[in-house]
């Protein structure tokens, strides 16, 4: 995508004459151009034109974007409310940092249960790998960036990342738009098993 | 074993003939696809993705035998085909749930998969409803099963417990149309797959729960049950080691990660093995959570200071590396303590008769010897149990060579029955070990070089007898009409013969000794294997030499299994003494202040899986372990830093161990610790032996002593040896008296009752269990829960003992 | 003559104040101007439009903690910031603020004190100043600091002769370095302003300035992604603010100093009163101090001595010898 209109000018440092002679006329072209005064009046105009573009945080927050990648959050199945998460052990291998750490056992159903789910906050880098990687949508990020605490732990617990019931029983649980989500058109792009009978 | 030029994929490789291609291409590192075949095992051929092109004919690589000049292709576009449809079929319903299998990733089906590319499923047919099964240590999901039938024939061909079986599942049989649309061999497997499961014998199921049908599975249908869904596999660190419950020394991997969130001390997860060339038992597998978790406290240091101040014996287990022994060693030299170590002790007496007969100073067997004989003689142990390898082994080369197995002990044994076609048990009483012996010796060896004493003695059992036979003749006699036919007759005709009574007093047939002779001089490669009933003998000395002179006169190679881990580096490194003194430090046994690995002792000393260093095994091979756990108290070094004897750290003593014993100056961080593709044990070092004039010093049998009463016999149940292993909670197996359902009925008594055993003055209660593959009056008490109780009852001595057993 | 000193000591005081107070708002009013030349608010939630902010600051830095590093020199590094405060207070005591005005019947001078070689001692004065930044960056034991403090002396020293030779000029003209007689030299109205008959006096003036007082674009000494703070970088609390003030102080001098020499100083302009016309010309220099901070990047320190010695002392040569030849004639 070049932009025609685009006047970006190669400069060649070679061209630079570096005769004293020469190099004198470059100072008196350059002194006397005046193009320090094009900065001061630029910055003046700006000044006088009083535009200005602050967001006055915490007073007024700008919308993020909904792949904006803040604390995590375990999400719940829509119709059950169980753990999406199966354990499967993806994210804690994929993490960059290390940070994520869960512990599995088997359950009395027979199937794989996570006993506990941490990210240690303190090395998470915000990546979203895990999210990515995940292949229930069970660990997203959420969109929560203010995150001052007295322990850097009390986000990093799976009672605290994980959806509360009240919160999904009022069909507030958001679905995470971002990295590892089925496309708008996922559904066009299903192909049918064979082992369809 | 002619040597022949084979190529595959136009590698000229040199090969032995008859052997398979698949065990060739595997020897050099040549990759032929194949989910079903076992190396050590026999054929399976449920899987058919061996199949190559020898000589531009199809077949399967796991069963053709190399014939010279052979050219082989491992791979043709048709080939491909077909294997790719195999795995299409294999596919066919297999759960993709991948994420929570407990296989992690680690599955040959998954990359099966991968490898041949199947991104399409072309065949379907309805599932049917499979009961996920629970069976002990393992757990059976047929779902993910694609009856590769590994498991059954590891069962079969190396355990020898034969426990698992294919079973019809009930489902209905594939439509009919199937077979046009689909490759042949691709067809057969999913024909098999739909009709059959994998399923427990349900009969006499001699499960030993050795866990090694897990190992072996390629998907998650076999899971471990402890360690299900508590790891994913590649979480884990695998720290290679030898496992240290028994002579046998096998390689295991410890995998080992952090214990939970909260706790990042690391835990042993599981216990895996090289499946290929590797076989563990059950406490080699499961038996891994003893470990001493321990700081290190001044005030303890200091009282055991001064106990080896005032000490002047140290009695040890050998349950202990080469290093430490070599430590004790230093100890006695410096200080002059008397070491005590019983079954070194007797081992190593053992081993010096032996080799003043045999002219070399190591026995000349090995494990793999076993595995590639074809004529087994087994005396003097409890097999299964002292050593579940030898075990597997003797069932392996029963299954795989036909090798007779001559197995005399003192009971018969089950399962030793069921492992070759040609079994031969020969009993005999406790205090007869020589007599057997000495037959072996009358039977196999050349009569010119058995001594004079020996021959005379021998002959002295032998008594010319007549016995009647029934003879058919033909006869002629006259019919009714005079003609004369000839009718056959049975007379009864005296014959003279020679009457061996060791025969009779071993309960054997006179024919036994010929049919032995026979079979010996068929066979290529006999060997004969000494269990640890003998080291303790009281005739030992002389048992060891007819052993020697057996080997030295005689294809037979022996064997002779070290009582416990590293009772064979002990006995070569330690000068040891026989009596005890005043004031005894007992490490890792019993004494007047203790240094123990359990931790219930007066100062704590890493277990096994703690230390690193290196052990004697069975092969004589010297194998490094390394340490699995971290381990934060004193070591043995410690203590003898401050008495004098000074090394930075254990290991370094791995060069000093001594050379006059067949021990190489290595240092252990140069030791290898892995298998060759071929399945060679590369693992350290062979020990070498010395060779010398051999004596003929043998000597007559004395059978005049005999055990009164009850008879009790020191051993322990399988997958059980020592205090480490009882402290494992996934071994499961009870401590007491386990006696035949014959005996049980004629003293009626119920399995679980309290018995009194009577020895001598002592006297202890214990429980009674039935032990399904006993026979005879012999009951076997289990020791493995205590050293005390050991000493106790069997004083270091002659694994027999008369008691009385009575009921509470 | 008690009178006298009870009103030098009032004068002193409340230059003193005054101007310690106006350093302070004068860093409002630059974090203002400089956001709203980016676009931005600046301070706003101390006080009403962020007023309070700099009385918060002020808080901050009187109740910081005074850290002394251990292998600083206490006593040097101590007394540094004292000296650079101090010689830009001292430095004001010959600049005339303001006409005379009554006061109670009293006719108030508001200069402390007029020296016939008032110009002589402002300059001197604030060259002393110097030994701040040095001594702060020898003493403090952090090679940032030995590195800020190495270039403090440099462009000091530099500058120094740069702006002497500059205002030789215009003192030929006026023959006196008395400040009111500069002042008054300038009283015929905005033609008499010696900028019109030294321009290039002024501009070597101002420039050096600049370089003296570490304005951007000559801001080398305590460029902040080559050498951390330069020499106030182990500074804390208000030994650090001290510096700051200073450097404000020294602001607002050489402000007073551009208007007095160069516009004309406090004569009545039209029909601006004297007294504030100088405020006004005063607060252009100011203003034009953050104008230029907000526009121009500033220069390499190799740039700085090439431009020094090899360009505006030539020309402040130059400029002499003209104005020499011009006085002659």
């Amino acid at each position: 995508m070049v932009n025609s209109k685009a006047k970006y000018v190669e400069v060649e440092l070679e061209k630079y004459s570096l005769k004293p002679f020469d190099r004198f006329k470059r100072v008196m072209k350059r002194t006397f151009k005046g193009e320090l005064f094009v900065g001061l009046g630029i910055v003046f105009r700006e000044m006088v034109r009083f535009n200005i573009h602050t967001t006055q945080y915490p007073g007024e927050k700008l919308p993020i974007s909904p792949r904006y990648r803040a604390i995590h959050e375990l999400l719940r199945l829509l119709e059950s409310g169980n753990e999406r998460c199966i354990g499967c052990g993806l994210c804690e291998k994929i993490c960059i940092s290390k940070c994520i750490r869960m512990d599995t056992h088997l359950g009395e159903d027979g199937r794989k249960h996570i006993s506990e789910y941490t990210i240690n906050f303190g090395r998470c880098i915000f990546c979203g790998y895990c999210a990515e990687v995940c292949p229930e949508l069970a660990i997203v990020h959420g969109p929560r960036y203010e995150n001052s605490s007295e322990q850097r732990a009390h986000f990093g617990l799976k009672e605290d990342m994980l959806t509360p019931i009240d919160v999904f029983k009022k069909g507030a649980q958001k679905e995470y738009p971002g990295f590892g989500a089925p496309s708008p058109d996922a559904d066009k792009r299903i192909k049918k098993t064979p082992l369809a009978y | 074993m002619k040597e022949i030029t084979i190529f595959i994929d136009g590698k000229e490789l040199k090969a032995i003939e008859n052997e398979y291609i698949l065990n060739i291409a595997r020897e050099n590192g040549i990759f032929i696809p194949a989910i079903c075949y076992l190396t050590r095992c026999s054929p399976t051929l449920a899987c058919k993705l061996c199949m190559v092109e020898a000589n531009g004919k199809r077949v399967y690589s796991c069963n053709a035998k190399a014939k010279e000049g052979m050219d082989i292709i491992t791979t043709t576009p048709e080939i491909e085909e077909e294997r790719r449809a195999i795995l299409e079929v294999y596919d066919i319903n297999h759960p993709l749930q991948c994420g929570v299998c407990d296989k992690s990733g680690e599955c040959e089906l998954q990359n099966y998969t991968l490898e041949m590319g199947v991104d399409v499923q072309h065949y379907h047919i309805a599932d049917s409803k499979k009961e996920i099964e629970d069976w002990g240590h393992a757990k059976y999901d047929p779902y993910l099963c694609i009856m590769c039938e590994r498991c059954v024939t590891v069962c079969k061909d190396m355990v020898g417990d034969a426990a698992l079986k294919t079973t019809p599942r009930g489902t209905e049989a594939l439509d009919k149309d199937w077979k046009d649309k689909i490759p042949k061999d691709a067809f057969s497997i999913w024909n098999r797959i739909n009709k059959n499961i994998i399923g427990r014998v349900e009969e006499n199921n001699r499960c030993e729960d050795c866990g090694e049908c897990i190992a072996v599975c390629p998907v998650g249908a076999l899971a471990n049950s402890h360690f299900q869904y508590t790891s994913n596999a590649w979480e884990l660190t695998k720290i290679p080691a030898t496992c240290p419950h028994c002579s046998a020394g096998c390689l295991i991997d410890y995998e080992i990660k952090h214990t939970d969130i909260e706790n990042s001390e690391c835990k042993i997860y599981r216990v895996t093995n090289d499946w290929n060339y590797v076989t563990l038992c059950g406490a080699g597998r499961f038996g891994y959570e003893n470990k001493n978790s321990t700081t290190k406290c001044e005030k303890d240091f200091l009282s055991a200071m001064d106990a080896f101040l005032r000490a002047d014996t140290i009695r040890f287990s050998s349950f202990i590396t080469n290093e430490e022994a070599l430590i004790l060693q230093r100890l006695k030299e410096k200080r002059g303590y008397k070491l005590i170590n019983s079954d070194a002790y007797n081992f190593q007496k053992f081993l010096e008769d032996y080799s003043k007969t045999s002219g070399s100073s190591l026995y000349s067997g090995s494990k793999r010897d076993i595995h590639s004989s074809d004529l087994i003689f087994t005396i003097g142990g409890a097999m299964s149990n002292d050593n579940p390898n030898i075990r597997f082994a003797l069932n392996n080369s029963g299954k795989l060579n036909k090798a007779s197995i001559y197995y005399s002990h003192t009971y018969r044994d089950k399962i030793i029955q069921t492992l070759s076609k040609t079994t031969t048990e020969i009993v005999y009483k406790p205090l007869k070990e020589e007599l057997v012996l000495l037959l072996l010796i009358d039977s196999i060896v050349e009569k010119s070089s058995i001594p004079e004493v020996i021959s005379v003695y021998l002959e002295s059992f032998k008594e010319k007898r007549v016995k009647t036979i029934q003879k058919e003749i033909k006869e002629k006699v006259l019919d009714e009409e005079g003609k004369e036919i000839e009718v056959a007759k049975k007379i009864d005709e005296e014959v003279e013969y020679v009457h061996n009574t060791i025969l009779d007093e071993l309960g054997l047939a006179q024919e036994f000794s010929d049919e032995l002779k026979k079979d010996y001089s068929s066979k290529s490669s006999p060997i004969l294997i000494a269990g640890s009933d003998l080291y303790s003998h009281k005739r030992a000395e002389n048992i060891a030499r007819l052993l020697g002179f057996i080997e030295k006169h005689s294809n037979f190679k022996v064997l002779l299994i070290p009582t416990s881990t590293n009772t064979l580096g002990v006995s070569l490194i330690c000068d040891l003494d026989k009596e005890a003194g005043d004031y005894v430090i007992g490490y890792n046994d019993i004494g007047d202040y203790r240094l123990s690995s359990l931790g219930d002792g007066d100062l704590d000393m890493p277990a096994l899986n703690q230390q690193e260093g290196t052990f004697t095994t069975i092969d004589k091979r010297v194998v490094p372990t390394n340490a699995a756990l971290p381990y934060g108290g004193y070591e043995l070094n410690d203590i003898a830093k401050e008495l004098g004897v000074f090394s930075k750290e254990t290991i370094r003593y791995t060069k000093m161990l001594p050379t006059k014993s067949g021990f190489v100056e290595a240092l252990f961080d140069e030791l290898p610790l892995e298998y060759t593709n071929g399945g060679v044990d590369n693992r350290g070092y062979e020990l070498e032996a010395k060779s010398f004039e051999a004596q003929n010093a043998i000597d007559a049998a004395d059978i005049s002593s005999e055990l009164e009463g009850d008879i009790v016999y020191k051993r322990d149940p399988i997958s059980q040896f020592n205090e480490f292993t009882k402290s494992s909670k996934l071994l499961e197996a009870k401590d007491g008296i386990y006696c035949s359902l014959e005996f049980l009925e004629k003293r009626s008594l119920s399995s679980g009752d309290l018995v009194e055993l009577e020895i001598g003055k002592e006297s202890i209660t214990h429980h009674v269990y039935v032990d399904d593959s006993m026979d005879g009056d012999i009951v076997a008490l289990s020791t493995f829960q205590s050293r005390k109780l050991d000493h106790k009852i069997f004083g270091d001595g002659y694994r027999y003992v008369a008691a009385k057993i009575k009921k509470v | 003559m008690s009178a006298y000193i009870i009103e030098t000591i009032i004068k002193v005081v409340v230059v003193m104040l005054v101007f310690s107070a106006l350093a302070g708002f004068i860093t409002y009013l630059e974090r203002k101007v400089l956001a709203f030349m980016q676009r931005r608010l600046g301070p706003m939630y101390v006080g009403p439009y962020g007023l309070l902010q700099v009385l918060a600051d002020g808080i901050k830095l009187f109740t910081k903690e005074d850290i002394v590093p251990s292998n600083a020199n206490r006593p040097i590094f101590m007394i540094a910031p004292v000296i650079s405060a101090a010689t830009a207070f001292i430095a004001m005591a010959a600049i005339p603020f303001f006409p005379e005005f009554d006061l109670f019947g009293h006719t108030v001078r508001p200069i402390i004190s007029d020296i016939n070689v008032g110009l002589l001692f402002v300059l001197s004065v604030g060259a002393i100043g110097m030994y701040g930044p040095l001594l702060a960056g020898m003493s403090s034991g952090n090679k940032w600091s030995l590195l800020g403090a190495a270039r403090a002396t440099v462009q000091l020293l530099s500058f120094e002769v740069v702006s002497g030779l500059a205002i030789l000029a215009p003192l030929m003209v006026i023959g006196s370095l008395s400040l009111i007689d500069i002042n008054n030299y300038q009283h015929g109205g905005i033609f008499d302003w010696l900028v019109w008959t030294q321009p290039v006096a002024f501009l070597l003036f101002i420039i050096a300035g600049y370089a003296e007082l570490n304005r951007t674009p000559f801001d080398l000494l305590e460029h902040e992604a080559e050498v951390v703070a330069g020499f106030a970088t182990e500074y804390s609390g208000m030994r650090w603010g001290m510096f700051f003030i200073g450097e404000y102080a020294n602001m607002i001098t050489l402000a007073f100093l551009s208007a007095l020499i160069f516009f004309g100083g406090f004569n009545d302009l039209w029909f601006i009163p004297g007294g504030i016309a100088i405020l006004l010309k005063v607060m252009f220099f100011i203003f034009l101090f953050l104008w230029v901070r907000a526009a121009w990047p500033h220069i390499r320190p190799d740039q700085l001595m090439w431009l020094c010695w090899k360009v505006l002392m030539p020309i402040a040569l130059v400029n002499i010898l003209i104005t020499g030849i011009v006085v002659m004639i």
